[in-house]
Formats: structure tokens, C-alpha cells, sequence
């Protein structure tokens, strides 16, 4: 920006360019300090000869005025945004029974209902605990890879382990496990709405993880 | 012959009916230059006369007309579609098979429709170069350069809005993907740095009220047509007739100053 | 190879092997437009190249010609292209099934290249805000005189290389590097290699902390935070060091500080980029709340 080949014209040369050339602030003379005709103190009378102690009459009824006015448009904007929050979703129920504990085999991940609750459930030797399958990097939906022993998510190759930590790729933090319990008819009851983060130490609650033998 | 086409001619300037509609003859004279421009409501956005070099494809590269031009074209294309395209997610995937394969014309309109807007990314890209380039940013353009990044912002979501619409794997996992970083929103987002300490939650934060759900479904698609066929395009509109109107006002094309 | 053709055939990425052509041409455009101008300012003819641009011609005919022809030839381009190649339709939505890979439209590519270097607060959001106010803020941090309404390049050399490299080379070549060479699991494959979507990368990416042997978490907080802190204070050492220089007093304080964190923003892409690649650097600074 500070190249030194040819002298460049002065601003002041521009005839015909408008004043708004900002920066060249030296150059313009500064401004005499004119009262400005039409502002407030010579359309209305000093306060000394109206008798009002800090706000006239018509001074107040302007001032009103513009506070409804923007009450009024702030409102109605605050109303457009809340409007943009609807009350009722109509999205898949978060809770469901995923069937019995037996159906599981230990040490295996089970993928049969990551289509319609987007949700892994996995079993060890100790129990159960469910995964949701959203990428905790930009909410893709990864794949168990058997082979592998791993999910890996397709977007941008975010790795998670099996017990769902994240060892590879841009994913900040661990899969998200989601609550876990028996129902009364035994089988296992999973509710996606309630999730549990590891690095908030979460995985540890109790229905984090359903105690199996 | 030709006396019989000069006849009729004639007699057709004659009548009150065209001289309402044109109101001078088309003699290439000084006077009819300037009137060319100035009668004509749609030339009348141009001054009678311009720098030599505003005039060369060399100089402007003419990208900031063809942006117009391809706003124009996607404009009416997508009017077209509108008539058959529903934004619900039974019929959206099914009625773009529809225009393709049954619709007269239909596949052309959609391709046209798509490539117009490509194109439109692509010139605006470059219209931005030259005007860089050319330094004609510097002032007194400068807030004109500022509507033009708006232009440039609103034509990049025009597109984004628009992907969806097809209601394909292509579209909705280019747009989760991008929406997803919404989640992270730091403040606003529930998954942004300081996001869950001041209550956002997938259901109350920006993302949410992007998508009208947690997630790209239903709500969203009518979201994203709302946006990619009313409030965008007529936002865009007002910039771009606040952009002409300040390209006139700071002294027409900018020239070596 | 076979994977080459099959990007170059998919139809929504003709617009981008477009793009590389027509940029090359008009950054050649360019530079003889810019060369042919600055020669002849050397050569002392400057007020004979401002007399030039004062030359006035009617708008009709010659403006006028001009845009008719120009909108004739891209209308019978983007009919040519659309008689000849089909918008692609693919399997109907499925939001359980995510393809593999995953893209974003391509002129969203280069943001989502960034966001394996940046967790997605910074890549998806902060880092696009900054490009859309940086763009806004150009014209008043650009105080040089000079150059206002002709191609030059002698006149303007900081601005025009650091326009260049943020467009050419960042936001270009990224989104080209998003299409042709990011595969399956947004792997790196090169453009002849086939898409393998079983491809085993290991990724051994360790924070530079852990790198540098720091264990403890508040260490790394606070190691974190003087690395950031002592690049973005390149400023102030530039500062004092310039501090008489033609451009701090061309531009302020004010405008200085705001050009600095720009700048040092835009390049801390390709160093993050550079530390990722070539030396498996995922964070450089970790905290309980975010991660840069
Ligand atoms: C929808 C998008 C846009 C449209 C339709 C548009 C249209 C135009 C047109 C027709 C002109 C007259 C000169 C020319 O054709 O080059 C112009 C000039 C200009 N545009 Fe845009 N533009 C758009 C976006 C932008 C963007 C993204 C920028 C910059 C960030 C920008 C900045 C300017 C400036 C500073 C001028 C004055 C140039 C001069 O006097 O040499 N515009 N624009």
C-alpha cells in the first residue's frame, strides 16, 4: 500500500469529487461551530420562561410518542422471532423398546435400530449402554465398521471406538450415549432424548449404563 | 414491393397508438442517443454518456451485468417451477421426477434453473475480483463495495436454500452438514463455547430456529422455500437497486483518478 | 484415472473445472491490463492515461451494444449447457443414510475443508463471519491513494498479493482441493487413485501440548493460551519495529490493529493447515470450553 512511483494527485485536485473522501481529515478545515438553525432550543422556549423544571410539554408528548413507537416495533420483531419457535415438533418419538436383553449377543454392536432412532446399542460383558449415532464433529451419521472394530463417520472421517470415544479425525469430544433401562416387561427401554457426554463425566450416572450378567 | 412495406411503415408511425407508445423516431442523431436512454425505462438505469473505458469488456468484464442477467434468468426459471413444485416432503422429491421426466420442457427449465445459479456464483465471484482489481472500492465507492458483500452473501445463501429443495440424499446432507455448524454457534449454539452455560438446548438455539426442528426434516424444507423463493430473492432485489443507484450516485464507473 | 473421469462427469462440478479456465484467463487479463498501465506510468504519461479516462462516449449505441451482446452470448452458453447436461437428481432424502463422502456445494467447499483444521465454531462460523466483515472492512482499511479505478499492480503490491492469496490460493484452491481430491471418510486420495470407502488412515493427531510433553490440563490451557496470544502479538512487534514505517502512518493505529487481526486470521489457515498435515497437530490450545 505504500508504493512510492508517481506523485498522486492531491484529493484536493478532484473538483468534482464529492467531500465524502474520508481519512483525508487534515486536509478539509475544521468545522466552525454554528449554532444549527432548527435545532430544539430556538423552536421551543429556555426552561427558565416555560416554568418546566426538565421536559416540556410538547418535548414529553414527542418523546412518548417515539418510545411507543419503538416499543411497538420492538415487539412486533420480538414476537416474529419467538414465532420462529414452534411449540409441538412433529419428529419420531425419542422413546422405544428395543427388545430383549437376550436378543443381544456380548461383545457385539447391534446396528438394527440406527434407522428409525439413529441409535447403536452395545453390549459387553458387564451390560448394555446405547450409543446415539450423530458425529459429535457435524451431526453425520457414522457407520460401525465390523472389520475395524470402530464407527467411522463418513463426512470427515471422524473414528469413534467402540465404547464411543473419538480417537481419530476432527471430532471434538465422544459420541453421545443416551439412556438406558429395563422395562417392566423386560425388555430394554431406550430413551434418545436424554444423553449423557463423557467429558462431562456423565457416563458414569446411573442410567448411563444398564448393569447386565 | 418494397413500396408496398414503406407504405404500411409509414402509416403505422403515423397512428396515435405507436407515437403514444415510442415517443421519438430511431434516426441515429445526437438527440436520439441521449433520448434512446432517457425515454426508455429500462435503459434510463444508465447515464447518456460514459468513460470510453466503461465500455470495454476489458475494463469491466461486463461481470457485474451478466450477474444481473443470470439473476434475471433464475428468476423466471424458478417461477416456472413453482407451478409444479410442492415444498412438503411427500411430493418435493417426487414432483422434481415429475417435471423431469413428464413436464414439457421441464427438465430444461430446472437445468437452466440450476446453472443460471452456478453461474451466478461464479460471476459474482469475479465481478468482486475486477472491482478489486480496478481499485474501485476506494472512495467515494466505499459503501458501495459494502452492498456488494451483501449481494454476495445473499446470492451465496440464495444457493444454499435452493439445494435443498430437490429433497435428495445430495441435498439434505449438504444442507445438515452446513446447518450442523450452527450447532456451534458459540453463544447461540447448544454444542458453541458458552452455548449450554446460558441454556441453549437443540430445541431453543439458532440452529433450531433455522431448521424449525432438531433436525433437517419437514419444517425445514418449507423453511428453506420460504426463504430461497420469496424473502431472499426480494431481499436481493433491494440491494441490487440500492447498488445501481449508488454506482450512478458515486459518479458512474470509476475511472484512473 | 477412472476416478477422475467420474469427477470431472459429475454434472454439478462442471461449474468448477469452468472456474479454473476462466480464472486463469482473467488473471492474465489482468496482468496485461495492469503491466500495460504501470509501464506507461513509469514512462511518466500518468495525466495522459487520467485525460483518457475523462473521454466520454454515448451510451447508446456503444454501452448499449455491448450488454446486448454479452447477455446473447451467455444465454446461448447457458443453453448449450443445459440442453446438454442434466441437474443431478439422486436417491430420494434418507435421513439415516449418510453418503459417503458427504459434500457441501462446491462453493461451500473451502468452509468445509477448513473445518478439518478448525472445530466448527471457528471453521463454520466465526471464521466466515470474519471473511464477510473482513471483505466489508477493505475499503476503509485501505488507505493507498493510488489505484483507484485502473488495473495496476506496481501501485498497490501489499494489496493486491494479499487479495490474491486469500482468493487464489485459500478460497479457490481449497474448494478445489475439496472436489478432487477428499474421498470417502473426507480421506486425501489422489485424483487417480479410486474411492475406496474402506481406506485405513491412521491418524495419530495429538495436541501440540502432548506433543511438547505438557500433561497436566491447566498447563495446556495456559501453554495454549500464550501460543495464541503470542501470534496475534506479532502485531504489536510489528508495530514498534515499523512503527515509522510508511504504512503505520499511512494507516493508524486503529486501522493498523484491525489490518493485523485480518491478516494474522487469514493466516493461520495455512499454518494450521501445514501444522495438520505435515506434522499431526490437532490443537494448539485446549480449554474445558473450546478448542482451537
Ligand atoms: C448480485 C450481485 C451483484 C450485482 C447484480 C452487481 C451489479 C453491478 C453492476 C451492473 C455494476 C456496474 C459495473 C460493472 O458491471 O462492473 C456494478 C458495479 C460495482 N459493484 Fe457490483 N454487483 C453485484 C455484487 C457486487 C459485489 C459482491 C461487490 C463487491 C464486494 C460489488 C461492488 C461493486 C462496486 C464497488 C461497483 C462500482 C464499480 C465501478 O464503479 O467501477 N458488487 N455492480
Amino acid at each position: 500500500m505504500s508504493e512510492e512511483t508517481k506523485p498522486a494527485p492531491a484529493p484536493a485536485e478532484k473538483a468534482a469529487a464529492p467531500a465524502a473522501t474520508a481519512g483525508e481529515a487534515p486536509a478539509t478545515p475544521p468545522k466552525p461551530t454554528v449554532a444549527k438553525p432548527g435545532s430544539k432550543q430556538t423552536l421551543t422556549k429556555p426552561i427558565a420562561e416555560t416554568g418546566n423544571l426538565w421536559m416540556t410539554r410538547r418535548n414529553f408528548l414527542s418523546r412518548a410518542g417515539w418510545v411507543a413507537f419503538f416499543s411497538f416495533v420492538g415487539t412486533m420483531l420480538l414476537g416474529s422471532l419467538r414465532y420462529m419457535f414452534p411449540r409441538v415438533l412433529f419428529e419420531p418419538s425419542t422413546v422405544f423398546k428395543a427388545g430383549f436383553p437376550t436378543d443381544y449377543p456380548v461383545g457385539a454392536v447391534s446396528t438394527k435400530w440406527v434407522k428409525d432412532y439413529r441409535t447403536w446399542i452395545v453390549r459387553n460383558d458387564k451390560g448394555f449402554y446405547a450409543i446415539f449415532a450423530q458425529c459429535t464433529h457435524l451431526g453425520c451419521t457414522p457407520r460401525w465398521l465390523e472389520a475395524e472394530g470402530k464407527f467411522k463417520c463418513p463426512c470427515h472421517g471422524s473414528g469413534f471406538t467402540m465404547e464411543a470415544i473419538n480417537f481419530e479425525g476432527p471430532a471434538p469430544r465422544p459420541l453421545e450415549r443416551v439412556q438406558i433401562a429395563l422395562a417392566e416387561d423386560g425388555q430394554l427401554l431406550i430413551d434418545t432424548s436424554i444423553r449423557f457426554r463423557e467429558e462431562l463425566g456423565q457416563w458414569s450416572n446411573a442410567s448411563a449404563f444398564l448393569n447386565y450378567a | 414491393m418494397q413500396a408496398v412495406f414503406d407504405r404500411i411503415k409509414e402509416s403505422v408511425l403515423k397512428t396515435q397508438v405507436w407515437k403514444s407508445i415510442f415517443r421519438h423516431d430511431y434516426e441515429d442523431s445526437q438527440r436520439n442517443r441521449l433520448l434512446q436512454v432517457l425515454d426508455n425505462i429500462w435503459l434510463h438505469l444508465h447515464p447518456t454518456k460514459l468513460p470510453r473505458h466503461g465500455a470495454y469488456l476489458r475494463f469491466t468484464w461486463c461481470m457485474g451485468g451478466i450477474t444481473f442477467l443470470l439473476f434475471l434468468v433464475t428468476a423466471v426459471t424458478g417461477v416456472l417451477l413453482m407451478f409444479y413444485y410442492r415444498p412438503t416432503a411427500e411430493y418435493a422429491f417426487a414432483d422434481m421426477k415429475y417435471l423431469q421426466f413428464d413436464v414439457p420442457f421441464g427438465m430444461f427449465l430446472r437445468n437452466m434453473h440450476r446453472w443460471a445459479a452456478h453461474g451466478m456464483v461464479i460471476a459474482v465471484w469475479l465481478h468482486m475480483f475486477r472491482v478489486f482489481l480496478t481499485g474501485s472500492y476506494k472512495p467515494p465507492r466505499e459503501f458501495n463495495w459494502v452492498v456488494g458483500v451483501i449481494l454476495l452473501t445473499t446470492t451465496l445463501l440464495l444457493s444454499f436454500t435452493g439445494y435443498l429443495l430437490p429433497w435428495d440424499q445430495l441435498s439434505i446432507w449438504a444442507v445438515t452438514v452446513g446447518t450442523n455448524m450452527a450447532r456451534a454457534t458459540p453463544l447461540l449454539g447448544h454444542e458453541g463455547p458458552f452455548g449450554p452455560e446460558l441454556g441453549m438446548k437443540p430445541d431453543n438455539d439458532v440452529r433450531f430456529m433455522l431448521l424449525g426442528g432438531t433436525q433437517v426434516g419437514p419444517p425445514t424444507l418449507l423453511r428453506f422455500y420460504v426463504l430461497h423463493c420469496i424473502f431472499l430473492p426480494l431481499f436481493l432485489a433491494v440491494f441490487i437497486a440500492v447498488h445501481f443507484w449508488r454506482v450512478r450516485k458515486d459518479g458512474g464507473i470509476s475511472g484512473p483518478l | 484415472m477412472e476416478n477422475l473421469k467420474n469427477i470431472l462427469s459429475n454434472a454439478d462440478n462442471v461449474p468448477i473445472v469452468g472456474l479454473l479456465f476462466i480464472m486463469v484467463f482473467f488473471v492474465w487479463l489482468w496482468w496485461r491490463e495492469a503491466s500495460r498501465t504501470d509501464k506507461r506510468i513509469a514512462n511518466g504519461e500518468w495525466e495522459q492515461i487520467r485525460a483518457e479516462g475523462q473521454d466520454k462516449i454515448h451510451v447508446w449505441p456503444y454501452l448499449t451494444r455491448n450488454e446486448f451482446l454479452c447477455s446473447l452470448a451467455i444465454m446461448i452458453l447457458l443453453t448449450v449447457w443445459s440442453v446438454g447436461l442434466d441437474a443431478p437428481l439422486e436417491e430420494p432424502a434418507n435421513p439415516s443414510r449418510t453418503p459417503n463422502p458427504s459434500k457441501a456445494p462446491w462453493y461451500f467447499l473451502g468452509l468445509q475443508e477448513m473445518l478439518v483444521y478448525f472445530d466448527p465454531w471457528i471453521a463454520g462460523v466465526v471464521l466466515p463471519t470474519i471473511i464477510i466483515v473482513g471483505l466489508m472492512a477493505i475499503p476503509y482499511i485501505d488507505k493507498n491513494p493510488k489505484g483507484n479505478g485502473y488495473y495496476t499492480y506496481q501501485e498497490r503490491k501489499f494489496a493486491i498479493i494479499t487479495f490474491l492469496f486469500g482468493f487464489l490460493v485459500l478460497w479457490l484452491s481449497l474448494i478445489i482441493l475439496g472436489t478432487f481430491l477428499r474421498g470417502p471418510g473426507w480421506n486425501f486420495f489422489a485424483p487417480w487413485e479410486l474411492w475406496d470407502t474402506h481406506k485405513v488412515v491412521a491418524m495419530v493427531n495429538v495436541d501440540l501440548h502432548e506433543a511438547l510433553g505438557i500433561r497436566s490440563k491447566l498447563g495446556a490451557n495456559i501453554f495454549g493460551a500464550i501460543i495464541v496470544g503470542a501470534y496475534f502479538s506479532l502485531a504489536f512487534v510489528y508495530y514498534f519495529w515499523k512503527k515509522d514505517g510508511e504504512l503505520i502512518k499511512q494507516l493508524g493505529v486503529a486501522r493498523y490493529g484491525v489490518l493485523a487481526f485480518l491478516f494474522l486470521t487469514m493466516m493461520a489457515l495455512p499454518i494450521k493447515m501445514i501444522l495438520r498435515i505435515f506434522f499431526n497437530i490437532k490443537y494448539i490450545w485446549v480449554t474445558p470450553w473450546f478448542n482451537v
